[in-house]
Order: C-alpha cells, then sequence, then structure tokens
C-alpha cells in the first residue's frame, strides 16, 4: 500500500516535471506579442504612399539613393533627432548628389499628420526629405516589408496617446533594393557614408 | 553701517536664489547645459535637456515642471524595447547623491506639450524644475538646433562620434 503511494507520488512528479519542461511558458504570450511586431528579417521592396503633390512609389524614384524613416510629427525627439542627423549628412552632398537621392519621412500617425504638415515637417529638415503616408493597412504593408514597427499607446500624458515607433533608418539603392539599416543614434558622418557608398554605385 | 552691508547682501543673497533656500534640494542641484529643441513652425511639443548635479549627500529628484512656452510641461524618458523606441511619462527624475543625472536626446526629458509659440534657435524660454522637497528653480533655457549644435563633427567623415 505503501509503495503504490510512493509510486502514485512519484508518476505525478514525473509527468508534472515532463509539463514543466515541455510544455509551461511564462514568456509565450510576450513572444507572440513580438512576433506580431517585428518582421523577422526586413526585405524591403517596392510600395505606393501619397504625399502633398499625389502619389508616390518607390518605382518612381528608380535611379535615386531613397532614405527611408518611419515616424510621426508630433515625436518631440527621435524623430527630430533621426532627421537632424539625416540632414546634417545630406548638407554635405553636392547639387549633383542631391539630385540623385530623395529622402522619404513615413508617418505611422495619419490620424494626425496631414500631407500639408507632413510637407512642411520634412522641407523643414532638408528639402530633400518628403512627408508622406497612407492609410493604416499600406502604412503597415511597407512597415511589415522593411522590419520596422510601430504601436499606438495610451497614455496619461496631456500629449493624448503616443505612437512608440522603431527608429532606424532604411538606405535603398537605385534599383530599389534595401540596402543597409542605419540604427538611431547613427552619426551624421556614417550617415553620409552610407549613402555616398550607394550614391557611389551604378 | 557694517550691519547694512549684510543685511543687503543677505537680501541679495535671497532674490538671487528665489525660492531655494540653504539646504533645499534646489540649493544643492545645479543645472548646467540647458537646452530645448528648436521645432518646425506649428510643431506642438518639443523636449528640453540639461544635465542635473547633485552636490550634496543626499539623494534629490525633480518632480514637476513648468515653462513659459508651453501648456503643459511633463518629464519623461524613452527605453528601447520590442525594437521600438517607446516614450514614457516618469513620476520624476532622480539626482543620486553626489551624482548627476544626464537628460539628453533618447533618454531622459522635460516634455514641453503645446507649445504657445514656435521654438526658434536663439530664442529663450524659463523653465521652473520643482523638486521633492517643493523648492524650485528657475532656469533660462536657449532654444537650439541639433543640426547646428553638430554642425563641427561634420567637417571631417569619420569624426562623427556621438555617445547615447
Amino acid at each position: 500500500m505503501r509503495n503504490a503511494g510512493i509510486a502514485a507520488i512519484t508518476l505525478l512528479l514525473a509527468g508534472l516535471l515532463i509539463w514543466v519542461t515541455f510544455y509551461w511558458n511564462p514568456a509565450s504570450r510576450e513572444r507572440v506579442h513580438q512576433a506580431l511586431n517585428i518582421a523577422s528579417a526586413p526585405k524591403g521592396g517596392d510600395f505606393e504612399l501619397t504625399s502633398y503633390k499625389g502619389p508616390i512609389s518607390l518605382k518612381q524614384l528608380r535611379g535615386k539613393v531613397v532614405a527611408l524613416y518611419f515616424g510621426y510629427t508630433q515625436c518631440p525627439d527621435i524623430c527630430p533627432t533621426s532627421l537632424g542627423y539625416l540632414s546634417l549628412a545630406l548638407s554635405q552632398l553636392s547639387p549633383g548628389e542631391l539630385a540623385e537621392f530623395q529622402g522619404l519621412f513615413v508617418s505611422v500617425d495619419p490620424k494626425r499628420d496631414s500631407l500639408q504638415r507632413l510637407k512642411d515637417y520634412g522641407e523643414y529638415f532638408h528639402p530633400a526629405i518628403l512627408g508622406i503616408t497612407g492609410s493604416v493597412d499600406e502604412i503597415d504593408d511597407v512597415v511589415k516589408k522593411y522590419g520596422a514597427a510601430y504601436q499606438v499607446t495610451q497614455s496619461n500624458s496631456q500629449m493624448g496617446y503616443i505612437v512608440d515607433h522603431s527608429a532606424d533608418t532604411y538606405l535603398i539603392d537605385r534599383q530599389g533594393k534595401l540596402r543597409t539599416v542605419l540604427p538611431h543614434g547613427t552619426a551624421p558622418a556614417d550617415v553620409l557614408a552610407e549613402i555616398r557608398k550607394l550614391l557611389n554605385k551604378e | 553701517m557694517k550691519k547694512v552691508f549684510f543685511s543687503l547682501l543677505t537680501a541679495s543673497i535671497v532674490l538671487v536664489n528665489g525660492f531655494a533656500l540653504a539646504g533645499s534640494a534646489a540649493d544643492e542641484v545645479t543645472v548646467s547645459d540647458a537646452y530645448a529643441r528648436a521645432v518646425p513652425p506649428g510643431q506642438p511639443n518639443s523636449a528640453s535637456f540639461m544635465l542635473l548635479s547633485n552636490g550634496s549627500a543626499a539623494g534629490h529628484a525633480v518632480v514637476a515642471a513648468q515653462s513659459s512656452v508651453s501648456r503643459v510641461t511633463e518629464l519623461h524618458t524613452h527605453t528601447m524595447s520590442e525594437g521600438m523606441m517607446k516614450m514614457r511619462q516618469v513620476e520624476k527624475i532622480e539626482i543620486p547623491a553626489n551624482g548627476t543625472t544626464k537628460l539628453e536626446p533618447g533618454g531622459l526629458h522635460v516634455m514641453l506639450i503645446g507649445l504657445t509659440q514656435d521654438l526658434k534657435p536663439g530664442d529663450e524660454l524659463s523653465l521652473t524644475l520643482t523638486f521633492e522637497d517643493g523648492s524650485s528653480s528657475r532656469i533660462l533655457v536657449p532654444v537650439r538646433m541639433l543640426q547646428m549644435m553638430m554642425k563641427q563633427d561634420i567637417g571631417g567623415a569619420g569624426h562623427g562620434k556621438m555617445n547615447h
């Protein structure tokens, strides 16, 4: 009788051990959450969004080197830093080089960012930076292609909702291929060097 | 005569320090290198950065801020998680005993929400920081454009080192 009891407890513990080892995963919820937000590897690809001038597609920009960035104009720090660094890099390009370059600032906050506002915002940093946006579906498509991420977050701040977003800059070559991902905070001199690398390629 | 001189001196010290009485947090925390970020016309929000130095043996904290150019002023920070920069409001910004806390792009900042005027380089705004003991410091903060501040860094490629 006593042996049978021990055997039962042993079996129970063994079962529990197996369950813990193979099935219990307290972090799994979070992982699912992450997987939804971050695409595995950025592949890039064509897209079409809208600027104050009308539709703008990556195909239209073949022959130019493109820098792509995702953000929103109410962003007080991260976006102005990224665009500020980019503009500093662009200030070193010759007019000839600039003619072969296009910066695209994609707003992931189409609710608050009008096309006119995006025009002014981009040009404030550099005339070669165009502010564009689209419907949520269109934006999500580009975000996914480039491995970017964003999420609208409600906050207690008087700012209203906040938009969390990735802060990398994507450099696309003259053939429309994603070539370089520059992490947030990449120094202007390095941004310049990477853009020039692509400008020097056919 | 000597007495009059001292009372004048005392009066001027009190005037200069404003609310900051000796021993208060406002007295022990010094603010340096403060600036606010210039923003495009019509932009509703900006941020101010600075170095807070605490020369005392007790820890202090900024718990609130007010500015002359925004409807609301809050304390915020940034963290990078899930590949995203996440900005969040914080209750306070601590300055450790005999230590410093840096408010800088990509991290802690004083958030100016609902700007009542455009912030152009060369402008100046007034910022009041309130500390945990209720004392406060009023500072004048110049408006700067990041690009201009870093212009010298890009003169020769490869020297654009920037810590974050």
